[in-house]
């Protein structure tokens, strides 16, 4: 998703300390994010708090909002920190260590070396890396979008958003294992040719090694 | 439980089914424990995921007009599966609040809505930016 202009504009304002456009973006997104939270908690009331906490959270977090990034993504950021405080102080959710098991040497992706220094590398690096992907991606995207090609995009989705293998897609899409693994085939090599066009190196990506 | 769905659960991305069942065997397991928090520092120094990226920018998600025509059951036959299996299949929380949220507004009493808005924006005008116009 794209920000709309709709979006931007009612930043703006909201930047230049209009109420109008607080009240408007309150009006706007005040009922998905309810639901969002009502998903995960009972307590009527409580949600209703964790609602308030995203919208302060959100003028809080104004000055360093980036306006290419759509507004409502934004805020469903925002409102699930909230709510995994929440859940987390009502002991609910598990209490993460502060610290990797260094015994064992950290996450490597199941399958693929990563490389050694993809650590050390340039915060400004990794953000050009992931921008060419998602704009690699949104390409892709689009192109079985325009041709309802739906069955791709569900099957991609499947791989790449909930990591499933390719027999579970198969079984849950009622398709053969053999369409799944040509699709995830034509999917990456698709993204690997894109990411080459824009001079990004397909290794750095995981899921994208052949 | 694969590391995407670990990696959705620190972004409290699954669906509320499966974000419950990993809770309950995060609490059960500190194996799993110690494997969720690897993920969380290998996300913290950096390291790329496609789907992660996928996740966080949202790129497929159909818009809220066109969930609203899911809705009104005037989409093609093939576009209103999809949108199912983006929701049902693939467990898109925010896709599923939309669709809960435009299910909802012709049923919920408008005076409890309007109530709650006002509550919103009384609490947190006082942090608007300093009102720049002359």
């Amino acid at each position: 998703m794209n920000p709309s202009e709709a979006d931007t504009l009612v930043i703006e304002r909201i930047r230049a300390g209009e109420r109008d456009a607080w009240n408007q973006l309150i009006d706007c997104y005040e009922g998905r994010l309810l639901a969002f939270v009502g998903a995960r908690l009972a307590d009527r009331s409580a949600c209703e708090d964790i609602v308030q906490e995203t919208f302060l959270g959100f003028l809080t977090s104004l000055p360093n909002y980036d306006a290419r990034r759509p507004l409502e993504s934004w805020l469903f950021t925002i409102a699930a920190h909230k709510l995994t405080d929440h859940l987390r102080r009502q002991q609910r959710s598990a209490t993460l260590p502060l610290e990797a098991d260094s015994a064992s040497g950290g996450f490597e992706p199941a399958g693929h070396a990563r490389p050694a220094s993809s650590l050390v590398r340039s915060a400004e690096r990794r953000t050009l890396e992931e921008r060419a992907l998602v704009d690699g991606l949104r390409e892709m995207i689009d192109h079985w979008r325009d041709r309802e090609q739906w069955h791709k995009l569900a099957v991609a989705e499947l791989l790449f958003v909930r990591g499933m293998a390719n027999r579970e897609i198969a079984a849950r899409l009622k398709i053969s294992e053999q369409t799944v693994a040509n699709q995830k085939f034509e999917g990456i090599e698709r993204l690997r040719n894109i990411l080459a066009r824009r001079g990004v190196s397909a290794d750095w990506f995981p899921e994208l090694q052949p | 439980m694969t590391d995407v769905d670990l990696l959705s659960y620190l972004e409290e991305s699954l669906a509320p089914a499966d974000m419950a069942r990993i809770e309950q065997a995060l609490r059960a397991d500190a194996a799993l424990a110690q494997r969720l928090a690897a993920l969380a520092a290998d996300r913290e120094a950096g390291s790329h995921s496609v789907g992660a990226i996928w996740r966080r920018h949202r790129l497929s998600c159909p818009s809220r007009s066109r969930l609203g025509s899911f809705l009104l059951g005037v989409l093609g036959e093939q576009e209103a599966w999809y949108i199912r299996t983006h929701v049902d299949e693939v467990g898109c929380r925010i896709c599923r609040a939309n669709l809960d949220d435009l299910r909802n507004q012709p049923v919920e009493p408008a005076p409890a809505v309007a109530g709650r808005r006002t509550r919103y924006f009384q609490s947190s005008v006082g942090r608007l930016p300093a009102n720049r116009k002359p």
